[in-house]
């Protein structure tokens, strides 16, 4: 069994060093996700550990297992953040779980939550609209308006779970302070799905077109970039752009990861190069969204 | 006459869901699919949809149920859809359907008493609504001595406003479309 370990702080950065651990896709041998010593994760790093367990459910290899966190908080706050409820779906789960808890931690807006049909696009957004907006609006200082794209961008991005992935997926919202980073709260969405990825969605139509680059960047460029849909309606795409056009509006970050490449629109606040290729391969596709707090931005 | 289509009740028939909400392609496609029908069985030239008590419309939802039902009754003689109820909630995703196809429609959005145009427009055909709504009924020559406009130029923002079923045409005169 090889063992990978969970980087102290996974997040859509540090995603990478987790992917590098498993290694070839599929893999050889069993895998036991090592999070013990993990101090944190974001919703990100969370719903990307389910699409792994996942992936590895539909490929029918053994069922992986995953050391549970030391660290008391660490497990309590996962277990409030309902991703060990989500994990025992897919994991066989090693070590102490913590005490069933249904309060979610505060700013935990949107607990990690199963995408599988239409059905659950409506609970999310039913759910966030319910719990999110007072605290979007106080604490983050977004607008009315923008209180109702978040919804919508929330809305698109897991409709590509189920337009687009052909499986199932995680969603979860959660604000953080990222005084470091960023000097200000932001309230982040993450979907992961184990699904069939951007590059095969669009190869039968875009493959040829695109010639020698195709691969998993030029795929991601095509999606989001330019509205590419793998269905001819011309209505289609939309989702992704109109989650640019709300991004834009508010200074927002939406970063992709499929396969082997990740694609950010990156806000003049963050550094993240707009491509990366040929990272270590993951399965399915990882999406994050990042709105800031506009209060430092009128400042 | 016109033909008044209640959205919130029709989603709530259309999906088992408690929310209010118009989100997700499938959910769209099913309601333009009962607009078509209800549409079908009756003789209405005017259709309004009324989007009072729906809360978040999204960018797929309103691409099935905003810009495709338009772009099939686009294909049918002498039919109109006006939009009522509208919000904020409603007014980004319609916006950016309409753009993305090229289509336009009036709607009647909370608060105001006048309908206005959302979508693709030109400033001229904005201007050329707006005051037609306010006169009624007429002609080119009558829209452009309320503009201090050439006729000609009237005549274009008539035609434009026509072409995109913003207003009733019929033999050289124009007239807003019924809202009641």
């Amino acid at each position: 069994m090889r063992v990978v370990t969970v980087p102290t702080s996974l997040d859509d950065r540090t995603l990478d060093t987790l992917a590098q651990g498993i290694g070839e896709w599929p893999p050889s041998e069993g895998i036991l996700l090592d999070a013990r010593s993990a101090h944190w994760a974001s919703p990100y790093g969370l719903t990307a550990m389910l699409t792994l367990g996942q992936a590895m459910a539909e490929a029918k290899l053994p069922t992986p297992r995953l050391t549970i966190p030391d660290s008391d908080d660490v497990r309590s706050y996962w277990g409030r953040a309902g991703f060990f409820l989500a994990a025992a779906e897919c994991f066989e789960l090693v070590g102490k779980l913590p005490r069933k808890n249904s309060d979610a931690p505060s700013d935990v807006l949107l607990p990690v939550t199963p995408v599988r049909a239409a059905e659950d696009v409506h609970h999310v957004v039913g759910r966030i609209q319910e719990r999110a907006q007072h605290i979007l609006s106080s604490e983050l200082n977004l607008e009315p308006k923008a209180t109702l794209g978040f919804a919508m961008a929330l809305s698109e991005a897991c409709q590509n779970i189920v337009e687009h992935a052909g499986t199932g997926g995680w969603v979860a919202v959660q604000t953080y302070n990222w005084r470091k980073r960023l000097g200000r709260k932001v309230v982040v969405i993450a979907v992961s799905d184990s699904g069939v990825g951007f590059r095969r969605s669009l190869e039968p139509t875009e493959a040829k077109k695109v010639g020698d680059r195709w691969g998993d960047g030029a795929a991601l460029e095509l999606a989001l970039l330019h509205n590419v849909s793998r269905f001819r309606d011309p209505g289609r795409g939309q989702g992704l752009a109109g989650i640019r056009r709300y991004l834009g509006r508010w200074q927002g970050k939406i970063s992709v990861r499929s396969g082997t490449a990740r694609l950010a629109v990156v806000p003049p606040w963050d550094d993240d190069v707009p491509l990366a290729e040929h990272l270590p391969y993951f399965p399915g596709s990882q999406v994050q969204i990042t709105i800031p707090a506009q209060e430092a931005v009128t400042r | 006459m016109m033909q008044r289509i209640d959205l919130a009740p029709l989603l709530r028939e259309t999906v088992a869901t408690p929310y209010s909400d118009m989100v997700t392609r499938s959910t769209g496609a099913a309601l333009r699919d009962r607009i078509e029908q209800t549409i079908a069985g009756a003789s209405h030239r005017t259709t309004q949809l009324d989007f009072t008590s729906v809360g978040l419309l999204d960018f797929s939802c309103a691409d099935e149920v905003v810009a495709k039902l338009l772009l099939r009754v686009a294909a049918e003689d002498e039919h109109y859809v006006v939009l009522s109820g509208i919000t904020d909630s409603h007014l980004d995703a319609i916006d950016h359907v309409l753009e993305r196809h090229g289509l336009s429609v009036a709607a009647l959005t909370e608060g105001e008493a006048a309908p206005r145009v959302l979508g693709v427009v030109t400033p001229d055909a904005v201007t050329a609504f707006q005051t037609i709504q306010r006169l009624g009924a007429g002609d080119a020559n009558r829209l452009a001595d309320a503009l201090t406009w050439t006729v000609e130029r009237a005549a274009d923002a008539l035609q434009s406003l026509a072409l995109r079923r913003l207003i009733q045409a019929a033999g050289g005169t124009y007239r807003p479309l019924s809202l009641s």
